[in-house]
């Protein structure tokens, strides 16, 4: 699992996620992510496109950097997840808590929102 | 009937994990399985033995996975049997659809995910030897 962080626009943080948010993936992502979006309570918004899989630990390690960052007043907004990964999204009621959009542009909206 | 069977075995552990998952694919690979069918087997396994490793030994014993799988025309079948702690998961609610962001609970996603992905309900049982024994039918669309 790899992290890439693009430039800041309008001071919303934009990341990707590359590869999967297994267990292991999980474990080697999340310290990584959750320094970077946390402490400054941003606004951000994470590219999902590459993202092959995503299990529990994924779904978890969302919800609680998206809470963590809601408490500092920032906000986490994912988009573009493939079929598959938004299905998990689905049946786990994610996209009811966390912004899910098809799409940068519509990401980007809601993130300012 | 095209059936064929992979005994997977690994101790219970992360690195067993990752052996283990890696024999998992290579079973999946051979069987060509792709879409639907790959990710949801591959979502069984992913949560199965994450819960096994993660809560099977809460007594300090030695865990031990035998996973077997079973590829038919229809249906991958995958047969987890642990050495763990008692666990049935049948009668497991799955967690309530969250009402907020700050009310979220954390847990108890990983056997929703695994019920969605399984073709009727799990069937379990305990056996003579004390192991679990959790049978989970992944529906075979390719």
């Amino acid at each position: 699992m790899q992290l890439q962080v693009g430039d800041a626009v309008d001071g919303i943080l934009a990341l990707a996620l590359i590869g999967r948010l297994d267990t292991p993936g999980v474990d080697s992502i999340e310290t990584q992510l959750t320094a970077h979006l946390v402490p400054g309570g941003a606004r951000a918004m994470i590219d999902l496109s590459q993202v092959t899989f995503i299990g529990s630990g994924g779904i978890r390690m969302f919800i609680t950097i998206a809470r963590a960052l809601a408490r500092r007043g920032g906000k986490l907004v994912l988009y573009g997840a493939q079929p598959l990964v938004a299905q998990v999204f689905e049946t786990t009621s994610l996209n009811t808590i966390v912004p899910v959009r098809a799409d940068v542009t519509a990401a980007a909206a809601a993130a300012r929102s | 009937m095209h059936s064929r069977r992979v005994e997977i075995r690994f101790p219970g552990t992360h690195e067993g994990f990752a052996q283990g998952f890696a024999q998992l694919l290579s079973a999946l690979d051979a069987e060509r399985l792709q879409g639907v069918s790959r990710y949801n087997s591959e979502l069984v396994f992913e949560e199965i033995v994450d819960n096994i490793v993660s809560h099977g030994a809460t007594d300090g014993r030695e865990l031990q996975v035998h996973v077997t799988l079973e590829a038919r025309r229809d249906a991958i079948i995958l047969t987890f049997e642990d050495n763990g702690v008692l666990f049935d998961p049948r009668g497991l609610p799955d967690p309530q659809p969250p009402k907020s962001l700050e009310d979220a609970k954390i847990g108890g996603f990983g056997l929703m995910l695994v019920r969605r992905a399984a073709a009727g309900p799990l069937e379990y049982q305990r056996t003579a030897s004390g192991c679990n024994l959790l049978t989970v039918t992944v529906q075979r669309a390719d």
